[in-house]
């Protein structure tokens, strides 16, 4: 009889439904063969586009977004113990977090969630994040892309700030800068110095792979 | 024509003498620029060991806490009064403060249901209040929770019920209160819960959600009951449904979830003889034609950096719905030119004003917005919002 657990692990990704997902994803860890979790691993990371396309396209909402985004977290939370030679070669590292005196994580998450599975190495450096501490995870980690969320009018000042940080330690230019949040703009966006500005989760990670394509 | 005339006018389509114009006049910060007054540097106090609980003490006496909310209340609708706006928005919240090793400060403010408030100050000491996150992660949490506030959510409708009678008698001779019973169904389902969770829920226990949005639904309705006390003619709710590039949720599950929520609420306030606005942050295209079909005669805000714009909300539910807002609190009302303020106003007039039915004012109120800015809207307003439009 056919293993279909990789076709069905895409339908509960597609289909939202939790539970055949991870049904199909212990059946590919009962399997014990490494092949198998990497193509697991490669059929969340497709999924995950055709969600993230799905939303753009005005097809699917934000709740279904973060809906996927979490059952593709649980998939992977339960592939990881097995992905330790298995995992794809990373497009490169994620620092991500959001800016001192904001406590909100709703789109960072989302865009944790969604970097992850499109093969970034992920710097999750939480909530209310110092210019210093965003400066010292760049220096430490050498990653692409620095991605910061600010919900709050009141913080966005805090993004120049950190951008300041990184111009002071000579980072600035090692790497990308993107912002997100409910009350920025490409407008904000210059102003504080950063290289873009994404509407979305999806948008914000779409651009990550563009910059981290080949030349 | 007053103030109230033009503002009941306007909600009525019928062009006033000019487009009336409402202020989202509440953060402490721009109330305190508009007066003079020196912000008290709540924050920095709440540091000092002794005194942060002395404050914590008396905050948690319910006579003090409305005396001093109501104080920033009175003083906003007296800043808008003096401004020249004809109305101004009034909402009333409960909060206690609380010893919190997850805020920044040290403290948060925690409503009656289960939400966080984060509290922070400006460079100044003014303070601002952002929702941050929920206290009931999980459906034995919410029940507990509910269960136990029972006895101050009926505080918290009497000092509704309170607050919005007062505003009105004390200022509602120069300036037309528009008071919000805040907030929705939608919301208060979520917020206490976060919006991860609830969306969990939502696919995994969809009769715990039913429950928790009857439970708000009724909760909502006798908020509505305590604001309509006020004896004003319309009243604000709302709830917000959008994010930046749309709605949070699929428009069929607002409607499976929330429709009759909504519908129950218009229903309310139209058998009260009161007309009925709803506010809505973010983009919110895919819910206009629901917002009719619910009943509701007005919607404040339409948010320009969520790709809100006048114009096509115009074509869309033509004069079906009374527009308030849309003019932009990121930029031109914190650092826009004179001569931008003046081409906004001109804009939004041009674009929705024409036949009544449109409210000049700001998308929403914000920290950063400077009075002197708020002074040139409301005198482009005058300039160019005299009916007949462009006449």
């Amino acid at each position: 009889m056919p293993d279909d657990s990789l076709a069905q692990l895409q339908r509960g990704l597609l289909d939202l439904d939790m539970e055949a997902a991870l049904a199909a994803v212990h059946n590919v860890i009962a399997g014990g063969n490494q092949a198998r979790v990497k193509e697991a691993v490669d059929v969340v990371t497709r999924s995950l586009e055709v969600v993230g396309k799905r939303f753009q396209d005005g097809e699917w909402y934000l709740a279904e977004l973060v809906y996927a985004g979490e059952i593709a977290k649980d998939v992977m939370n339960a592939l990881s113990p097995l992905m330790q030679s298995g995992g794809s070669p990373s497009r490169g590292t994620l620092v991500i977090g959001t800016v001192a005196g904001d406590l909100h994580d709703l789109g960072k998450n989302i865009v944790v969630n969604f970097a992850r599975s499109a093969g970034f190495a992920v710097v999750d450096l939480g909530v209310d994040v110092s210019a210093q501490k965003f400066a010292a995870a760049v220096r430490e980690h050498g990653p692409a892309v620095l991605g910061m969320s600010c919900l709050l009018t009141s913080t966005e000042s805090q993004l120049a700030g950190v951008i300041d940080a990184l111009k002071t330690q000579g980072l600035r230019d090692k790497l990308k800068v993107v912002i997100g949040g409910a009350a920025l703009s490409e407008r904000a966006a210059r102003d504080v110095g950063a290289d873009a500005f994404a509407p979305d989760a999806v948008t914000g990670v779409d651009m990550m792979k563009k910059w981290s394509a080949p030349a | 024509m007053n103030f109230k005339e033009r503002v009941l006018t306007a909600m009525n389509h019928e062009e006033a003498d000019r487009v009336p114009v409402m202020g989202l006049i509440m953060d402490p910060a721009t109330v305190n620029k508009m007066l003079g007054k020196k912000p008290v540097d709540f924050v920095g106090l709440l540091q000092k060991p002794v005194l942060g609980n002395q404050i914590k003490n008396l905050l948690s006496s319910n006579r003090f806490w409305n005396n001093m909310y109501y104080g920033n209340f009175s003083a906003a609708m007296q800043a808008a009064a003096s401004l020249g706006f004809d109305a101004n928005w009034a909402v009333y919240a409960l909060m206690k403060l609380t010893r919190d090793p997850q805020a920044s400060v040290g403290w948060s403010w925690y409503d009656p249901y289960g939400r966080v408030w984060e509290l922070a100050a400006d460079t100044e000491g003014n303070i601002n209040v952002n929702y941050s996150r929920a206290l009931c992660d999980t459906e034995e949490k919410w029940e507990k929770w509910v269960e136990e506030k029972a006895p101050l959510f009926e505080t918290m409708l009497r000092n509704t019920a309170a607050f919005h009678r007062k505003l009105v008698k004390d200022h509602g001779g120069r300036i037309y209160p528009m008071c919000y019973a805040a907030p929705g169904p939608f919301e208060n389902s979520w917020q206490p819960i976060g919006f991860v969770n609830f969306t969990r829920l939502i696919y995994q226990k969809p009769d715990f959600v039913k429950k928790v949005i009857a439970f708000q639904t009724d909760l909502c309705l006798r908020n509505l009951e305590a604001v309509m006390k006020s004896g004003v003619e319309v009243v604000l709710g709302g709830d917000d449904l959008g994010q930046k590039t749309g709605p949070l949720l699929r428009p069929e599950l607002v409607e499976k979830l929330y429709g009759e929520s909504y519908r129950r609420m218009a229903d309310l306030v139209h058998q009260r003889g009161r007309k009925f606005v709803f506010h809505s942050c973010g983009n919110i295209y895919a819910l206009l034609d629901k917002f009719v079909e619910w009943g509701f005669d007005g919607i404040i805000t339409m948010e320009p950096t969520a790709g809100m714009d006048l114009g096509r909300v115009r074509a869309q539910v033509g004069h079906k719905l009374v527009l308030i807002g849309n003019l932009d609190v990121s930029y031109l009302v914190v650092k826009g030119t004179r001569q931008e303020i003046e081409d906004a106003v001109r804009k939004a007039i041009g674009d929705a004003a024409r036949g009544g039915g449109y409210i000049l004012s700001t998308s929403h109120s914000h920290p950063l917005v400077d009075p002197v800015r708020l002074q040139w809207m409301v005198e482009a307003a005058h300039k160019y919002g005299r009916y007949p439009i462009g006449g």
